[in-house]
């Protein structure tokens, strides 16, 4: 497996891990999934990225507005960080992710891993191929389904989506998807009917 | 029990109001002062020499003007790229009631490029010193303890080492650069030290300088609202009746003719006043004022070619004070590039240089941190079972006695 190192984790829990992205306002889109690596040979974690935030990396720090210069001139959106390089070093850009399973050797299992990814380990962006074999089961709804406090369904139905993007198969895989998340929601119809709709072919 | 601020709010109100009163009365001198100078335009090399003529013998600082005192020179253009460095420190002095000697000193430095390849590197280098050399300055016989005044000398001289490693580092010559530091140049701390004191830091610091010379990289330090009282010693110099430059006389404050008569020096009307409250009130946005000379003992008698220089700079609502060396004053295309460059930075860094901004960032040891190294010192001494406590007092400073 030989994608990008897109961050290091800086916290890191046996349900979730959050990572610094390396590089400012780059990090992966929401619901998609990342590899961390583990202090075993061959164990690494997958997440869902549930949340992404960029501030100041000084505690209580905040940004301030920088459109306008003393001078007058307007500057507008990627121009600011062209015209102030330092700020790329005082902000930081994080994700966090849901962990949803991850891979020993040979095996995908959907379940939590025996230890969290370390802190200051690697983050990776995980490409189509390891997202449609990550994907091959889907015994991580559930977990994601009733994760708390995060907004569950929303980043169930946005993995789901980029799972069926990945995929030749798009409209079968989304047909099984919807079959399992009715098995799992039988009980609320509102919020399975939710949750079809965002992820609707 | 802490602060009693019922009983200190009555002395703030008495505090605003002569505040007041004061400012009233300061406008209305300087405006004065301002004349005066103003009528000295011209007349510069004559001012020099009564400056120099008063160095030893007035009570006041002066500065030799160097350009015509009615310079207001408009901001040059800024170059569309170019490179800043700069260096800040901080420093945990040394507790003579903590378990252990030793003081820690902290370098934030800071290089950034704008332009078309706009980058940034910000980072901090923190040093702990603890031997015998590091702790006392000696020349044999005597022993003097680096602590005090002495410690920020010596963090100065960290400051000017590390921006001089670097401007060697990080500049490669092909863009306009600048090296900045927050702060005088003019380490007149050193000015009542001993000799060898002196010596040891001064030449030191003076070897920071020659390094950033030989590298030709203009360095400059701003200064945030100055104080000195420099060029407006000179204005004294002006209202002074013992002057008389054809007959060789400076001003001599011991023999002041006013003082002898029974009268008010007539120099009193600029007391209290700053350069900045004179010379600044000239400066329209982005202008500087003239270049001056400052004649502090060290500078003019230890400082040789890097002989600091100054001029003010209106930036918005203040006039800052920025410092060079000789060899940077003496180069018109230089001090236009100082000019250009320190205003870039401040109106990028919102009224203060945003590349002095980020070194103290850097540098900065918050309160958290400090208790942070004082618990990893205190462990380690103890896992070394390197002895040593803290004093009783230290002790009832941290637990009060119930």
């Amino acid at each position: 497996m030989t994608t990008q190192r897109i961050g290091e984790i800086i916290e890191s829990s046996t349900t979730r891990f959050t990572a610094g992205a390396y590089e400012l306002l780059a990090a992966p889109s929401f619901g998609a999934l990342v590899r961390a690596v583990t202090r075993s040979e061959g164990l690494a974690v997958y997440g869902l990225v549930y949340e992404i935030r960029t501030g100041s990396r000084e505690p209580g720090g905040r940004a301030v507005v920088r459109g306008r210069t003393y001078s007058g001139r307007e500057l507008y959106d990627e121009e600011i960080y062209t015209e102030n390089p330092d700020l790329a070093e005082v902000l930081q850009t994080e994700f966090s992710a849901l962990t949803v399973g991850f891979a020993e050797r040979d095996a995908i299992h959907q379940y939590l891993p025996p230890q969290p990814p370390p802190v200051h380990y690697s983050v990776y962006a995980c490409d189509a191929a390891e997202l449609v074999r990550f994907t091959a089961h889907n015994d991580f709804f559930r977990a994601v389904l009733f994760a708390t406090p995060i907004p569950g369904d929303e980043l169930l139905a946005a993995a789901i989506r980029a799972a069926a993007q990945a995929r030749p198969d798009r409209r079968e895989y989304l047909v099984r998807a919807g079959r399992d998340l009715a098995t799992l929601l039988k009980d609320d119809y509102d919020r399975l009917a939710a949750l079809l709709r965002r992820i609707r072919p | 029990m802490g602060l009693d601020l019922a009983a200190l709010s009555k002395q703030v109100r008495e505090l605003s109001g002569a505040a007041v009163q004061s400012a009233a009365g300061a406008a209305e001198r300087a405006a004065l002062a301002l004349g005066r100078y103003l009528e000295a335009a011209g007349e510069e090399r004559h001012w020099a020499q009564a400056v120099d003529l008063s160095r030893e013998t007035a009570s006041w600082l002066l500065a030799r003007p160097v350009e015509r005192l009615d310079t207001t020179r408009d901001l040059p253009a800024c170059p569309p790229a170019y490179a800043v460095v700069a260096t800040d420190g901080s420093q945990i002095d040394l507790d003579r009631h903590g378990s252990v000697a030793c003081y820690l000193i902290n370098i934030g430095h800071v290089f950034i490029r704008y332009g078309q390849r706009p980058t940034a590197r910000l980072g901090s280098r923190p040093a702990l010193y603890y031997r015998e050399e590091d702790l006392y300055v000696s020349d044999g016989a005597r022993r003097v303890p680096i602590e005090g005044n002495y410690l920020s000398a010596r963090r100065d001289v960290e400051e000017g080492l590390a921006l001089a490693e670097l401007a060697a580092t990080s500049l490669d010559g092909t863009l306009p650069a600048l090296a900045l530091q927050d702060g005088t140049l003019v380490r007149w701390t050193l000015a009542g030290a001993e000799r060898f004191v002196q010596e040891r830091f001064l030449g030191q610091y003076l070897s920071y300088l020659e390094r950033m010379r030989a590298l030709g990289v203009p360095t400059a330090s701003y200064i945030s609202r100055p104080r000195s009282p420099e060029v407006i010693g000179t204005i004294r110099l002006m209202f002074c009746p013992d002057v008389d430059v054809a007959a060789g006389r400076g001003a001599r404050c011991s023999e002041c003719s006013d003082a002898r008569a029974g009268r008010e020096p007539s120099c009193a009307l600029c007391q209290g006043l700053v350069d900045a409250d004179v010379v600044g009130s000239r400066l329209a946005e982005g202008q500087r004022g003239p270049l001056f000379v400052s004649m502090s003992t060290i500078n003019i008698e230890r400082y040789g070619p890097h002989c600091i220089h100054f001029f003010h700079l209106r930036v918005g609502r203040e006039v800052c004070r920025v410092e060079i060396p000789w060899w940077v004053a003496s180069a018109p295309e230089q001090v236009d590039l100082v000019h250009s460059l320190v205003y870039d930075q401040c109106l990028r860094g919102g009224g203060y240089p945003v590349a002095l901004a980020r070194a103290h960032e850097q540098a900065v040891i918050r309160a958290a941190d400090r208790r942070a190294f004082e618990r990893m010192l205190a462990g380690s001494l103890a896992r070394a079972e390197a002895g040593g406590s803290v004093s009783a007092k230290r002790e009832s400073k941290e637990f009060s006695r119930l």
